[in-house]
């Protein structure tokens, strides 16, 4: 226990050190903010250390742990529609409060003006995730290649982008970015390596990951046709 | 600016990182209760980590508001104002490596790739390559910004390299290219790399920081898939020239 107290806290040292060297040298060699900026600044330099650290160690001691428990426990609870199912609701779940989530979706009632309600569009990104999530548990158990889904994914948003209001692609694309948040990316991580560790003949390697991934595509996808449904 | 109020809004922030992990608690607890029943000691040790990651996320995103974001908008209306532009570009490369290279779920995901490989794949090499791929394609984006080049020019071009190169791609790679693509569009880079393009774009006449801003998300998005199947590619070579 100690010594992951101390191996996390140099991690964050290493992470967050880089950066923060970078913005005082060019604050003291030509950009010059004002110095209560600065020292505030400085303040948040802190609380991200400090931030990242209690995250880094959250993640290893409960998240992960918790993720893989229940991944690993679905395969012996058997049945695919049952795998399926919890596997959406985790994506659905995990993404319908993810912070970035929200405040992406005041950024659509300004596009929209006000049409489009947060419920709403929040309902389809996390129905976009969630269906992508189960849709990866189902490639892991019948082993069908990565490529063709995510080929197949792409090759949808690119012919919805033809027919998809243009004020709803930079939307679109951009839910895809956020969904994939801090909070949701060791869940889903988790519970893909946690699954496939336990499935006869998979690797948590080769099988594991992919979720996050495919759950990036999902959101786009689900704005993209609720553009084109509404319009 | 009012002061140093750098708790400001905290509370709030935690709210809605403790909604967000509820799902997963009780998702937890039913299957703790039906099936799993470990024993209480190793629960509580979870909970306890839960917790952690509860109150560190929200600190983290605090730390972000209140430091990187302000300082980035400043940067960029600066940098916006300069006479010589193209020093955006390795500008750009270098604090797009470095915010990658502090994101939290970059983190996360390079440490469970070294884990579950058992050390083949060193996480230093998937932390660097996805820091190199964001910061090549902040460069662009601050190209693109200077130069007026429109997103569809990049981005498009960028998806089709990527939908090729799945085929030389073994199926680890693409899993964790694409995984990678997810992670990189993380608090630190969205929110600290997006103010300085905001601020940028704002400060330029003829650019729209709304526009140019979710250019770069997209761009950030996409940069690791392609640097990782490259990297993918170049190992595969190197295994097979050791093997003749």
């Amino acid at each position: 226990m100690r010594t992951i107290f101390k191996d996390v806290a140099l991690e964050v040292v290493k992470a967050i050190a880089p950066i923060t060297i970078a913005i005082v040298i060019l604050q003291f060699a030509f950009i010059r903010m004002p110095i209560l900026l600065f020292v505030k600044f400085l303040i948040g330099v802190l609380l991200v250390m400090l931030g990242m650290w209690l995250f880094l160690l959250g993640v290893k001691i409960g998240i992960l742990p918790m993720g893989e428990a229940i991944g690993s426990e679905l395969p012996k609870r058997g049945a695919l529609p049952y795998i399926i199912a919890i596997a959406f609701l985790i994506g659905f779940a995990v993404t319908v409060a993810e912070p970035d989530v929200i405040v992406l979706s005041h950024q659509v009632d300004i596009v929209s003006d006000s049409s489009i309600s947060h419920i709403l569009l929040i309902s389809v990104i996390a129905i976009g995730v969630g269906f992508f999530v189960a849709m990866a548990m189902v490639r892991i158990v019948f082993g069908f290649p990565m490529a063709y889904l995510l080929a197949a994914g792409y090759a949808i948003i690119l012919v919805l982008s033809f027919f998809t209001p243009p004020q709803f692609v930079p939307v679109a694309f951009d839910s895809g970015g956020v969904t994939t948040g801090p909070v949701a990316v060791p869940v889903i991580l988790a519970l893909g390596i946690g699954f496939s560790s336990v499935l006869a003949g998979k690797s948590p390697l080769s099988d594991g990951f992919g979720l996050i991934g495919l759950a990036s595509i999902g959101p786009v996808i689900g704005v993209m046709v609720m553009g084109v449904i509404l319009y | 600016m009012n002061g140093l109020n750098v708790f400001e809004g905290l509370g709030h922030t935690f709210l809605t990182v403790f909604i967000s992990l509820i799902p997963l608690v009780i998702l937890f607890l039913v299957f703790q209760f039906l099936y799993l029943k470990l024993p209480m000691k190793h629960v509580l040790n979870l909970f306890k980590g839960i917790a952690l990651a509860l109150l560190g996320i929200a600190i983290f995103l605090q730390g972000v508001r209140v430091g990187f974001f302000p300082v980035g908008r400043e940067m960029g209306e600066m940098l916006g104002a300069v006479s010589h532009k193209w020093i955006l570009i390795p500008l750009g490369f270098l604090l797009g490596f470095l915010a990658t290279f502090g994101e939290p779920a970059v983190r996360v995901l390079s440490d469970q790739i070294e884990r579950t490989s058992i050390g083949s794949i060193r996480k230093s090499v998937v932390l660097y390559t996805i820091s190199f791929g964001v910061a090549l394609f902040v460069a662009l984006g601050m190209a693109r910004i200077i130069y007026g080049i429109p997103l569809m020019y990049i981005v498009v071009p960028g998806y089709i390299l990527a939908m090729a190169l799945l085929w030389p791609s073994d199926k680890t790679t693409i899993c964790i290219a694409f995984d990678a693509g997810g992670v990189a569009t993380g608090p630190m880079a969205v929110t600290f790399l997006l103010a300085i393009t905001v601020g940028i774009a704002s400060a330029m006449e003829g650019r729209d920081p709304v526009t140019d801003g979710f250019g770069l998300i997209a761009l950030i998005a996409l940069a690791p898939i392609l640097s990782i199947m490259i990297l993918g590619i170049i190992v595969h070579i190197k295994l097979r020239r050791k093997e003749v």
